[in-house]
């Protein structure tokens, strides 16, 4: 028998960051195909994005970590995917954010990125985390910047191309 | 979604297991090279982590999905098969990968016809299916040699790929099962030497 990894759930102020559940797939693939998922290197296809689903949870399986679904605290409602993401490859692995239409300017990121850095530096005894965001995704950068988060030079991924790493501040920093 | 473990199948020559963060040159080197040019392929590093992700996270959404097909001899992998369900696609789809260079042992028709009857036997499934690109003559002789009929009737992924329908399992009671395993029981014999192109 190969176990699956039971993926954590916790809580913050306004949001539940839990396992994605198959009734969230709509929500999700909704963002995928959509114009906003250019950042993170959409439009997708529907195709394409049930793999990026069901990767979500082959990403906890392979590394013990990874993304959550973050729900409305209230009403479970999924509002967008934000966690813990390392494809191989990749120099270091990263908090990464993506939230659907709905919870646009709400500071949902926000909340969820700081929780998960949070999970990074107390649950997993993490040293240190980037985020690697795109060179023209200013809203992301802005997210970042409103962490503490310092551009720290940039990568090459064969897909995307350039990306700018940005180093979030050290567990001492956070405290 | 509480399907939470994936078992182990086992068959003459095979052990089949949930794909493994160790086995992941192999499908790497597989993704990267010719043999995946009818399975979407091939991809760069990133594409085909993803997918391997996605190979495993398959599990957690449908309750099964594909496992990586071991030696039992040896330990090593020499391909994938399993059910594979995308949301959209008309049916459930039995599928399998062998790896360049471990095709023409006949690993992929023993490791496919053992997670077949598991379908079959162990998740009710009363039929299956396998969407092959019309060129992919490998995977067309594969899925003749498993009892599977070309189903003109049925609809296909985005019309470009061609239905190949499995024998329901009152069929593989008859003659067809007993050829198959014939088949097989013949690649497992050590003194038998296929003479003439590899065949998966």
């Amino acid at each position: 028998m190969t176990a699956l990894v039971t993926i954590p759930t916790f809580q913050t102020d306004r949001l539940t960051l839990r396992a994605p559940m198959t009734s969230d797939f709509a929500a999700y693939a909704a963002f995928r195909m959509g114009a906003r998922s250019v950042t993170v290197g959409g439009p997708f296809t529907e195709q394409q994005a049930f793999h990026q689903f069901c990767a979500l949870f082959g990403h906890w399986q392979y590394h013990g970590f990874g993304r959550w679904m973050v729900a409305d605290r209230e009403s479970d409602a999924p509002l967008g995917i934000v966690g813990l993401y390392h494809p191989l490859g990749w120099p270091e692995p990263e908090i990464g954010w993506s939230v659907f239409d709905v919870a646009e300017g709400r500071g949902i990121a926000f909340e969820a990125a700081r929780a998960t850095r949070q999970y990074a530096y107390d649950t997993l005894r993490w040293r240190t985390v980037i985020s690697a965001i795109a060179p023209g995704n200013t809203r992301s950068q802005a997210l970042a910047r409103r962490m503490g988060a310092r551009q720290d030079g940039h990568f090459d991924d064969p897909s995307e191309g350039k990306i700018e790493i940005w180093r979030h501040l050290s567990p001492e920093e956070c405290l | 979604m509480g399907h939470r473990d994936i078992p182990v199948l086992e068959t003459k020559r095979l052990q089949l297991r949930g794909p493994d963060p160790a086995d992941y040159p192999d499908f790497k080197a597989t993704f990267a090279s010719y043999r995946s040019r009818f399975m979407g392929g091939p991809l760069n590093a990133y594409e085909t982590w993803m997918l391997y992700a996605a190979e495993i996270g398959h599990w957690e959404i449908r309750g099964y999905g594909m496992w990586m097909v071991h030696l039992k001899d040896t330990g090593e992998t020499v391909g994938m098969a399993g059910g594979w369900f995308p949301a959209k696609w008309p049916e459930r789809e039995i599928a399998w990968i062998i790896w360049p260079h471990q095709a023409g042992h006949g690993y992929a028709l023993e490791a496919t016809d053992r997670v077949r009857r598991y379908f079959y036997h162990d998740h009710g499934w009363e039929t299956a299916v396998s969407y092959i690109d019309p060129k992919n003559l490998d995977s067309i002789r594969l899925a003749e040699r498993l009892g599977c009929t070309k189903d003109h009737a049925a609809p296909s992924i985005d019309g470009n790929d061609a239905v190949y329908r499995h024998p329901t399992l009152e069929a593989l009671q008859g003659q067809i099962g007993h050829g198959v395993a014939m088949e097989i029981a013949h690649y497992q014999d050590p003194l038998f030497k296929p003479k003439g192109f590899a065949v998966d």
